[in-house]
């Protein structure tokens, strides 16, 4: 590098490394701790015990009926979608507020990368865990389901709709991890919103027919996703009907997203 | 291989903070700090704990946004250009965490690729016998001592080659043999021409490493000097008792010093200890070994105190925050 | 001549009151020839209605309806057709004498067991209560098909936590990476 280089303006300088590929590095890095750390891998170990006590309850039934089958999937679906909300969650307040915590945040925000493409990266190891939940879940599905109805389109359900919901409680997760010194503190507040979002599932058709219900469902991405699965895997209705399910989960997402930009613009040290 | 800072001596300040004021939290940290640091130069940043120097660190690495007066690195604003700043200049920030599951090529392998950099991997090893540390292959950093760590992360803040090199302690917790190495890397790479600021209590490091020094007490820039405009001789209010420095062989890592008795330094079965304030510094051993400590020689005694020491001494214990902690 | 008048005056009211009566309908049901012989829970059943106005007079506001009672021993009830059938009421502003009418009434077999499946009619239209017409029952039983086959989940549910949990034991235990 010559003087001349020293004069260059810092304004017109070229950073050294795209965005773009800034960001695929780092979600190869979170997958990669996801992967291969202890921690990663007893998550998904989780994940699998939780399946397997499921599908074992079933197999115990000899009784099931060809609909109970198809009420099967569709819960099958709820868990994968609910446990890998929860997966988000974790990997989400962990992504910023636990690496803040350990001290390596620090150095990564000290690379040559705008901000947006560090948060592109974390979403990205997001969704590598979210991926890796799938991996673990299709075998179950397929297991619980290829003698039934629907198992194709619950798939596909699964993954269209389950995809945005993941991915928002854990971009709305980062965005508190981002926001809050304290980790339990973040982990507590993304969990109570993802409890509260579950919650209507718990209660029932019943009282989510009041005019208060109705409202909730309305903006609410687990309701709007296992509505859609409950057509398509029950009622056999087509996955392309529900467009508007889709809409709203989208939207979510894309609003958790914006809210996780605006905690790592504002993300100091 | 040379570490090698590809720049002429002289010209803009590669750093310059004036009057700077910030606030974390709704604290306000800094209120007003000025230095200014160019091509060649070490400067030392001092201050009591609590004074802000991390706050500081922050301002110039554009993680915070100062609330008044100017920041310039590059001559551009670290907050607002902070990508392209941060392409040209490497840090080691206090008490950093690491990837523990990675080995250290790999650690320093993907942060060379986040620089966009194309390291090869014997080039990676290099980077990092250059600083000290030889991990077994396929060794994890969570197995790393502290002292291991903090070579590690010298070795990524100096990846780049940066122009600008600004470091939080970086021979915390490293044995005299490291320290040495750390103080010849740095001079070395001062004398290619990178600017490096120092920030550290250990006023040792600052008297071997150093070209000025910055002293802030309670988030204001206090003194501003060259070390060689210090000058000798203690001045009128100095601290009586002055201070001394055993070197002693003995081993109780982990044990509990007397009061006012501080570890410079320790590799194996010999340390360097400071006392403050003390008439007689040889008691210091009794007490030691009264706490645990295996003390079997006392090889020497100096005077601690330095025209640097003296002086700091002095404008920190102004500090009414540091008098009632 | 009163006596007289009082028999006509009889005759007529009886008259119409048979003519306010519904004209009885002739309701037949059929399972259809393709069904399969012994079918299993998710196989669909397609059985044949044919509903004949035999009367002289019109009859309106014809309503059939399908339904389906489980008759296993000690687990007797009508059954629920939401999911069985789509296909589960039929209405007829009129039928014209003699007029006949075929309606395919498809089923889904969703559970084991067996059954009795009848379409039942009535032509008083919904503003009068007229006596419903029932078809013969069509009997079929349902055999089960193991929705969840053991072959398939106990692997499943056994090695993939086993799969999982060996890779944690080999990284606990210090497994190199990369």
């Amino acid at each position: 590098m010559t003087s001349h280089a020293d004069q260059v303006s810092v304004r017109s300088a070229v950073l050294p490394l795209r965005p773009a590929a800034g960001a695929w590095l780092i979600a190869r890095k979170e997958t990669g701790e996801l992967l291969l750390s202890r921690r990663g891998l007893a998550w998904l170990l989780v994940v699998a015990v939780v399946l397997s006590a499921f599908a074992l309850l079933l197999v115990s039934d000899t009784e099931l009926g060809l609909l109970d089958n198809a009420q099967v999937v569709y819960d099958m679906v709820g868990i994968v979608i609910g446990v890998g909300a929860l997966i988000g969650v974790v990997a989400g307040v962990d992504a910023v507020g636990g690496e803040r915590e350990r001290g390596s945040l620090v150095p990564l925000l000290l690379v040559p990368l705008p901000r947006g493409a560090l948060l592109a990266g974390k979403l990205g190891g997001i969704a590598a865990a979210w991926a890796m939940t799938l991996v673990v879940a299709l075998p179950y599905l397929w297991a619980v389901g290829s003698t039934g109805q629907n198992l194709g389109h619950a798939v596909a359900a699964l993954i269209v709709l389950g995809t945005p919901v993941v991915l928002g409680f854990g971009a709305f997760a980062l965005g508190l991890g981002a926001r809050l010194r304290s980790v339990p503190a973040a982990l507590n507040a993304a969990l109570v919103v993802l409890l509260l979002s579950a919650s209507p599932l718990v209660i029932g058709p019943g009282l989510r027919r009041t005019t208060i219900g109705a409202a909730f469902d309305a903006v609410n991405p687990f309701s709007a996703a296992l509505n859609a699965v409950d057509a398509v895997v029950i009622d056999g209705e087509r996955l392309a009907a529900h467009a508007l399910a889709f809409c709203a989960v989208a939207v979510w997402a894309l609003a958790a997203g914006w809210f996780a930009w605006a905690g790592m613009r504002r993300l100091a040290r | 291989m040379t570490i090698r800072a590809n720049t002429r001596p002289g010209g803009d300040p590669l750093l310059e903070l004036r009057s700077v004021a910030a606030a974390i939290g709704g604290a306000e940290i800094l209120r007003d700090v000025s230095l200014r640091l160019g091509r060649g130069e070490i400067l030392g940043l001092l201050g009591p704990n609590g004074a802000g120097k991390t706050t500081t660190l922050s301002v110039a690495l554009g993680l915070t946004a100062p609330s008044r007066g100017s920041a310039r690195v590059f001559g551009g604003d670290p907050f607002v250009d902070g990508a392209a700043v941060r392409a040209r200049l490497g840090a080691l920030p206090e008490g950093g965490g690491f990837y523990g599951w990675m080995t250290a090529p790999a650690y320093l392998g993907f942060f060379a690729r986040l620089h966009g950099l194309a390291r090869a991997p014997d080039e990676l090893a290099e980077r990092l016998v250059q600083v000290g540390l030889k991990p077994s292959a396929g060794q994890r950093i969570e197995t790393f001592s502290h002292g291991m760590r903090q070579r590690l992360g010298l070795a990524r803040a100096l990846l780049a080659d940066p122009l600008l090199i600004l470091l939080d302690e970086p021979t915390n917790g490293l044995d005299p043999r490291g320290r040495r190495e750390v103080h010849d890397l740095l001079k070395r790479l001062a004398r290619d021409g990178a600017g490096i600021l120092l920030c550290t209590h250990l006023l040792d490091d600052v008297e071997r490493l150093c070209d000025r020094i910055s002293i802030m007490v309670a988030g204001v820039t206090v003194r501003d000097a060259a070390l060689r405009d210090l000058g000798g001789g203690p001045p009128a209010d100095a601290p009586r008792g002055g201070r001394f420095r055993l070197f002693l062989s003995a081993a109780g890592e982990g044990r509990p010093l007397p009061s006012g008795v501080s570890l410079v330094a320790q590799e194996r079965e010999a340390c360097v200890v400071e006392i403050a304030g003390s008439e007689m510094p040889e008691a210091a051993w009794v007490e030691m070994m009264f706490l645990g400590w295996r003390v079997r020689e006392i090889h020497r005694i100096e005077d601690g105190s330095s025209p640097l020491e003296r002086l700091y001494l002095s404008l920190t214990d102004a500090d009414p925050a540091r008098s009632a902690a | 001549m009163r006596v007289a008048a009082l028999l006509i005056f009889t005759v007529l009211l009886l008259a119409m009151q048979a003519a306010a009566q519904a004209s009885p309908l002739i309701v037949e049901l059929m399972p259809a020839s393709a069904n399969p012989a012994h079918p299993r829970m998710g196989d669909r059943l397609m059985f044949r209605s044919t509903i004949r106005n035999p009367g002289a007079d019109q009859a309106p506001g014809v309503i059939a309806w399908l339904s389906l009672v489980q008759v296993d021993p000690g687990n007797e009830k009508p059954v629920d057709l939401e999911d069985w059938s789509a296909q589960k009421a039929l209405t007829l502003p009129a039928l014209a004498p003699g007029q006949t009418v075929t309606t395919e009434w498809p089923i889904r077999l969703i559970q084991a067991g067996h059954y009795r499946v009848a379409v039942i009619a009535t032509a008083a239209g919904i503003a009068e209560v007229g006596a419903p017409v029932a078809s013969r029952f069509a009997g079929f039983a349902v055999a089960a098909k193991p929705v969840v086959e053991s072959g398939r989940v106990l692997p499943i549910a056994i090695g993939v936590p086993l799969l999982l949990a060996a890779g944690l034991l080999w990284r606990v235990r210090g497994g190199r990476v990369r």
